[in-house]
């Protein structure tokens, strides 16, 4: 049984029929081949299939693409903007806060969202803020940093995203 | 030069932006899927597998089981790195099969495998195959592994055992033991941890009929390796037959090198069916099947005299290699341990023996640190514990056992005569960095308002660079410990190199352009660095062992130099003069006493045009070098740590307050990667200190913890203030002077945080507390004081 869904995918709208079987995060990379997000544990513990659906981050190996159906997602690919790098990300290179690069889209999509909820961070903000997300290459160290590092500039870029 | 900047990571963006190519992301038209069935059992015997019912469902394409891969006359996976008993015998090598046949000797062995046109149908008709098991008794405990009555898991050996070594010389720590002034004694367990990579494993075969080929995309570090194992020794074709490409990986530490069990099959079904299979591991799976780490049961002793210098030590450990050998299984309790278990002492007398063996658990094979975690908490226990006993300071009894600077090349007991190193100024970085005084004095504060705080210390060795190929051979390794290195210089001068490593993280594309760049008079920007695909790489040993930098890294240095000195010659030729008074200096050659000049560009245009070639000195049109570099000898990184543990002994919680790192890694090539490297490194022997544990129920071997919500790895909030310095005594062997710079963080810290815990509750009579040291152990340990006080 195929189920029609209508959602906004990065900003694009996007209508196709999905089984209700299919997590959303297969939906996302196989039927959109958006492979930014990525599949590490299938258990919602490790946050490298965090997404955004409404502007709220969410685990997508564990939401259905039918429950995402008149929802905005928003994914790793649609961060940056015309080819320029969001200032978390480019903190993110700046900051050496990614080795092999698994768990970054969903760092980068976590922190978005904690930036965007908590008024001000702080490192301990910072770190309790990612106890959904595991690393398992940095030990973290340069992750905080560089989260601390973009908060001004990602405020900003959210109050005034045509600057 | 480049070689000391901490310049960016080129590779950033594409991952950043969620443009990463890993394997699970290849798209892969008219694909099928694969599901394997595996064991819910530890041990039991196959005495049926039904596939009919599976057979029948819509859209499966193959189903195989054992009969089929023995039918097809395949072989079983390799151990390229055995280790015989001391005597000479060869080990008791039990191959891990592609297949089980006949038996599954651990949960999650591999039963049959089926291919269908989506995952769903391979999972749901994977799950219609019916399996006459019959359960038989299992061992999953390593201590009871050579019991008597203890279930042999392979009928044929008559035995768990794999193999024994002894190391040292008996009758001197015997003698030495006699007449120590004191002797500390400790049972210790590493505990068995899961490498766990963020990302699962992945392999995309596809499958080209022109030329009845396979490439096959791999989470693998070693690519060559892997091809080589692949035709060889499972599916006997010819290598020409099979393409490797391992794009982005998402984290190795050792497992993603192992010729894992699911491989072969997947490129097997492939050629079979003339149709691209993919096959990605789940999380479950994971745990069910990827190599695990550690797992060892040791009976230690130490001998000192009054002064507290080391006597003597005595080691008699069990090491678990799970279920069949894995590839390198042996030669991490064989070789790797032995080797580090003296740690940075000067130990007069030693009595080691290790015996691997057989239980009915996941394969253990190599995991970042491989033998060195478990020898340093070892040395590092005993020597603390024999400090506490004599009243001496931990730091004090280091500076009494620590070998001199001068004492380098020193040859240690366990058989590695280390490179080099200054470990007394290892230590004074390290108090120094920590404020050990100031830290002993906030302890006193803290504990006369009832606060128990405790700090320990680890200081230790890593073993880097495995090679040279000889030296491996001499056991029956089937592996060689070179790199190879491909200089492309094209005829607008730019810089391709072609490295037999590969990079899962560890920034290998600066690093590398760094030394190139340092040492072709290039701009770092004009070279580009290829890794991961045996069509484009020439041969390579891939990534393991901290060897990169090392051994690949000087590869790179050496093709580099080739280059330059054809260059040299190609441009004395055009500037009329002798090859050798041609000086080049920032990108320049230059005619002596002449102010004719001819750019690295120039020469590789002329190279490449060919029409001035001094055809007559044996100089050849093109500018091109491949080096396969054999590194003379091993390299000995060193390091310590100390870290600081305030304990509540009500409760058995404990936090970590502080973390110190004192690393000495040869010459830094890129500190931010080296950094990132001890930072990683960190977390994960953080994690096997304090959570991590894979844990198999002891009467049915079960696995006990099979996803994330199971298996703890340290998150963000779980790790500690963190200073770390550096020290660097270059290592000798290799033209850069570097030493392993990834594998420290994940050794030192079960030695040190033990030591730190058990600082901390010494008074109220814990002498020891077990791996992972968790509350609950912490508690324990303090229960069973209490106890024996009582």
């Amino acid at each position: 049984m195929m189920v029609r869904i209508s959602l906004t995918v990065n900003g694009r709208p996007v209508t196709a029929e999905v089984e209700p079987r299919w997590p959303l995060v297969e939906f996302l990379r196989d039927h959109l081949r958006l492979t930014g997000t990525h599949v590490g544990c299938d258990t919602s513990q490790c946050g490298a299939c965090t997404v955004h659906v409404d502007g709220v981050a969410m685990r997508s190996c564990t939401l259905f693409a039918v429950q995402a159906d008149g929802a905005q997602v928003t994914t790793i690919e649609g961060v940056a903007r015309d080819g320029k790098l969001h200032p978390l990300q480019a903190a993110f290179q700046e900051h050496h806060a990614l080795q092999c690069g698994f768990c970054t889209p969903g760092m980068i999509m976590s922190a978005l969202d904690m930036i965007r909820r908590e008024p001000a961070l702080s490192e301990a903000i910072i770190r309790h803020n990612l106890e959904g997300n595991i690393c398992r290459c940095t030990g973290y160290y340069n992750i905080v940093k560089a989260i601390a590092a973009a908060e001004k500039a990602t405020r900003a870029l959210a109050e005034n995203p045509s600057a | 030069m480049y070689v000391g900047q901490a310049l960016r990571r080129r590779e950033d963006v594409r991952f950043l932006a969620g443009d990463g190519k890993f394997v699970d992301d290849i798209a892969v038209p008219a694909g099928a899927a694969l599901a394997f069935l595996r064991s819910p059992h530890a041990h039991a015997r196959i005495r049926g597998i039904d596939t009919r019912r599976a057979r029948a469902i819509p859209g499966v394409l193959i189903i195989v089981t054992a009969a089929d891969w023995a039918a097809a006359g395949l072989g079983k996976l390799v151990c390229v790195h055995p280790m015989p008993f001391g005597d000479g015998r060869p080990m008791n090598e039990a191959l891990r099969p592609a297949i089980a046949s006949g038996k599954v000797r651990h949960v999650g062995d591999v039963v049959a495998a089926v291919v269908a046109e989506n995952r769903y149908i391979a999972l749901d008709a994977a799950d219609a195959i019916a399996v006459d098991y019959e359960p038989l008794p299992a061992v999953a405990d390593t201590a009871a592994a050579l019991a008597a009555d203890a279930p042999l898991l392979h009928e044929e050996l008559g035995t768990n055992l794999v193999n024994d070594n002894r190391r040292g010389d008996a009758e001197a720590a015997r003698a030495a033991f006699a007449q120590a002034a004191h002797v500390t004694e400790l049972t210790l367990v590493s505990n068995r941890v899961a490498g766990s990579p963020l990302e699962p494993r992945s392999y995309v075969a596809e499958y080209m009929k022109d030329g009845d080929s396979v490439t096959l995309w791999a989470t693998t570090q070693v690519p060559h390796m892997l091809r080589r194992w692949i035709c060889k020794y499972a599916l006997k074709i010819p290598e020409t037959k099979l393409r490797v490409i391992a794009p982005d990986v998402g984290g190795g530490f050792g497992q993603k090198v192992n010729f894992t069990v699911e491989v072969a099959t997947v490129v097997w079904l492939a050629r079979a069916l003339r149709r691209t299979v993919k096959w990605t591991a789940t999380r479950s799976e994971s745990l069910l099947s990827d190599t695990q780490a550690r797992d060892h049961v040791t009976q230690a002793r130490m001998a000192f005299d009054k002064d507290g210098k080391i006597l003597a030590m005595e080691v008699d450990t069990i090491a678990c290699l799970g279920a069949y050998l894995s590839n390198f299984a042996p030669s991490i309790p064989g070789n790797s341990y032995p080797q580090t278990i003296t740690g940075l002492y000067l130990t007069p007398a030693l009595d080691f023996r290790v015996r691997c063996v057989y239980t009915n658990t996941v394969p253990i094979d190599a995991y970042r640190g491989s033998g060195r975690p478990e020898a340093t908490f070892v040395n590092e226990r005993l020597l603390e514990n024999g400090a506490r006993e004599m009243g001496i300071d931990p730091v004090e009894i280091r500076r009494r056992n620590l070998i001199p600077a001068a004492r380098f090349p020193y040859r240690a007991l366990g058989g590695r005569t280390y490179d080099s190193g200054d470990p007394p100024a290892l230590l004074e970085k390290l108090v120094a960095l920590a404020d050990y005084a100031a830290l002993r004095r906030e302890q006193a504060r803290l504990r006369a308002r009832g606060v128990l705080m405790g700090i320990g210390i680890a200081a230790f060795l890593d073993k880097s660079g495995t090679g040279p190929s000889a030296q491996l051979a001499t056991k029956g390794g089937l592996h060689g410990g070179y790199e190879s290195a491909t200089i492309r210089v094209h005829s607008d001068g730019k810089v391709t190199v072609y490295s037999g490593s590969h990079s899962h993280g560890q920034g290998h594309d600066i690093t590398f352009a760094q030394i190139a760049a340092d040492r072709l008079g290039l701009p770092v920007e004009d070279i580009a660095i290829i890794e991961g695909d045996t069509s484009q790489v020439p041969y390579g040993n891939g990534t393991w062992g901290s060897r990169s930098a090392s051994v690949g890294g000087t590869a790179i240095y050496r093709a580099s130099e080739r280059i330059v000195e054809k260059a040299r010659r190609i441009a004395a030729h055009a500037l009329e003069c002798e090859a050798a008074a041609v000086s080049y200096d920032d990108g320049y050659f230059s005619a002596p006493a002449s102010n004719r000049r001819l750019s690295f560009a120039d020469v590789a245009d002329l190279a490449y045009h060919g029409a001035q070639i001094p055809v007559g000195d044996g100089v050849e049109p093109g500018l091109e070098c491949t080096i396969f570099y054999d590194p003379p000898d091993l390299n000995d990184p060193e390091a310590m740590h100390l870290a600081v543990v305030i304990v509540d002994p009500r409760t058995g919680q404990f936090a970590l307050k502080a973390y110190y790192t004192v690393d000495d890694c040869g010459t830094v090539i890129n500190p931010m990667i080296v950094e990132g490297q001890v930072h990683g490194g960190l977390a994960q022997g953080i994690g096997q200190a304090m959570m991590e544990h894979v844990v198999y129920d002891r009467e049915s071997g079960q696995l006990l913890s099979g996803t994330f919500m199971d298996y703890a790895m340290p998150r963000a909030a779980d790790m500690p203030p963190l200073a770390s310095a550096y020290h660097c005594t270059p290592a000798p062997s290799n033209p850069l002077g570097v030493k392993g710079g990834s594998e420290t963080g994940a050794i030192g810290p079960p030695a040190a945080i033990g030591n730190a815990v058990v600082d901390a509750l010494w008074h109220l009579g814990v002498r020891h507390v077990e791996l992972p040291i968790t509350p609950y152990s912490v508690w324990r340990a303090l229960a069973a004081a209490r106890k024996a006080a009582a």
